[in-house]
């Protein structure tokens, strides 16, 4: 077995990943915070106002990541979620289950922001636009897998049956999407247009890369926190848990 | 196993007909709740035949939610769970009989009294076969979809307003093309692509969702 190998196996083991993600969790904020401050610095103050939108369009730093965060947490979620309903690792079942409400936050925010910033730009905050109610019924599917995993008494099981559910939300989501592409078609025309993807300028693009890279090192040292504190509970009857318990007495 | 499907089937059946009563609620329910629209909205006529596949629709949709925490109840409180997954028959077998009869008990009462809730709501002419026809193809998707969901939470005690919460954004596109297709038919659009659309996601369902219900009642009864 080479060291890669062997180094993803000890992963798989809750006492060996709890001082892992300690270790690594420190860096993955630190990293978070610098790009978030380079980001919002350079997005809210460098970048030059949008000549159509004016000042609005600032609040794409936190919208496009928080949207782009949603769904690469779901794939996250949804990988895992099928590691653990096929081979079950505990570990596979935990990260799956932290990582439900982190995207939902991120979910939220872009909803929320979203709305915010339909507001002064389209003149509403609401529309039933494709990408609004898919985003609404993601946040739905997320609620789903969060309220089944906490509906059971065990843990564990709580996490295989939510696990599933985010396997079928995966296979459902792009239906979904479609469908409500095909809907809005029908409805209505188009009466909403983001700006072109292509020309955004050089100003506003790198403050958007460095936002979107805090939120991914944000959502990796959020996760390694709530994973932490899962395995702690998790595995309280554990005796490497009474070790730590232990040694680092109660701050209060 | 062409038997262990019909045993199953029958038992079910014979159930449903002892307690006859209880097949006529979620009829009822779909009655109440289709009446209160012209109360809401106002007894306009153009308004109501306008939105009238839509609620019919939605209707239906949400008594079959009712009902689907049914499915697997009362097996799972006398034990009998235990026994169709311990069965040597495949268990995707036996629970795609359950489900054909939570379908035939449930969904077909809801579907013979739809077109009376959609005429008197206004739908006419062309759009009531296809109502019909979407209805037909819709609730079987829904009963499907809906048992694997109800599955998982076997295993849980306050398990309503979780499946709630669960089927229904995983029903959107259901709704969409169910409703599309009845729309369309009102405005005289073509609506083929719509029902055909359904149909494949029934096909599909009917070979996927019994295993992957089987799969969530192992998952839920494993403890």
């Amino acid at each position: 077995m080479n060291a890669i190998k062997l180094w993803y196996h000890k992963l798989g083991s809750p006492p060996y990943f709890y001082v892992f993600a300690g270790y690594i969790q420190p860096w993955l904020w630190t990293i978070a915070a610098m790009l978030a401050v380079a980001g919002l610095y350079g997005g809210l103050v460098l970048a030059p106002a949008d000549y159509q939108q004016g000042d609005a369009f600032r609040i794409i730093f936190v919208h496009v990541p928080a949207a782009w965060m949603s769904l690469f947490i779901y794939g996250v979620m949804a990988v895992s979620a099928f590691i653990a309903v096929i081979w079950r690792p505990k570990m596979a079942e935990v990260l799956a289950m932290e990582s439900a409400p982190i995207g939902a936050a991120f979910t939220l925010i872009a909803l929320v922001t979203g709305s915010l910033w339909g507001r002064p730009t389209w003149g509403t905050y609401w529309t039933w636009d494709a990408r609004l109610t898919s985003e609404l019924v993601l946040l739905f599917i997320y609620l789903g897998v969060i309220g089944l995993y906490h509906a059971f008494e065990d843990p564990r099981q709580g996490a295989r049956a939510a696990s599933f559910l985010a396997m079928v939300g995966a296979v459902n989501l792009p239906i979904v999407h479609y469908s409500v592409v095909w809907w809005n078609t029908l409805h209505q025309g188009t009466t909403v247009r983001y700006f072109g993807p292509s020309s955004i300028a050089p100003s506003m693009l790198w403050p958007l890369l460095a936002m979107t890279f805090a939120a991914k090192f944000y959502y990796g040292a959020s996760l390694m926190q709530r994973s932490r504190v899962s395995l702690l509970s998790l595995e309280r009857g554990k005796d490497w848990v009474a070790d730590i318990v232990r040694r680092e007495p109660t701050h209060g | 196993m062409a038997a262990a499907f019909r045993a199953m089937l029958q038992r079910d059946l014979l159930l449903a007909w002892r307690r006859r009563g209880d097949a006529l609620l979620p009829v009822l329910y779909a009655v109440m709740v289709a009446t209160l629209f012209p109360f809401a909205l106002g007894p306009e006529h153009t308004l109501l035949a306008r939105i009238s596949g839509g609620v019919v629709l939605v209707t239906v949709l949400l008594s079959m939610l009712l009902s689907l925490d049914a499915v697997f109840r009362g097996d799972l409180e006398d034990g009998a769970l235990e026994y169709l997954v311990l069965a040597p028959q495949p268990l995707a077998l036996l629970v795609a009989a359950r489900m054909l009869a939570y379908w035939l008990v449930t969904a077909l009462p809801l579907i013979a009294v739809a077109p009376l809730l959609a005429y008197m709501l206004g739908l006419e002419g062309p759009a009531q076969p296809v109502l019909l026809l979407a209805l037909l193809l819709a609730t079987p998707l829904l009963a499907l979809i809906g048992s694997v969901l109800t599955a998982l939470t076997v295993g849980t005690r306050r398990s309503g307003m979780l499946l709630a919460l669960m089927l229904l954004p995983l029903a959107v596109p259901i709704v969409i093309f169910a409703a599309g297709a009845v729309g369309a038919a009102q405005q005289g659009l073509p609506w083929v692509a719509p029902v055909a659309w359904l149909a494949a996601a029934l096909a599909l369902a009917v070979v996927l969702a019994p295993l992957a219900c089987a799969t969530a009642l192992r998952i839920a009864l494993d403890s």
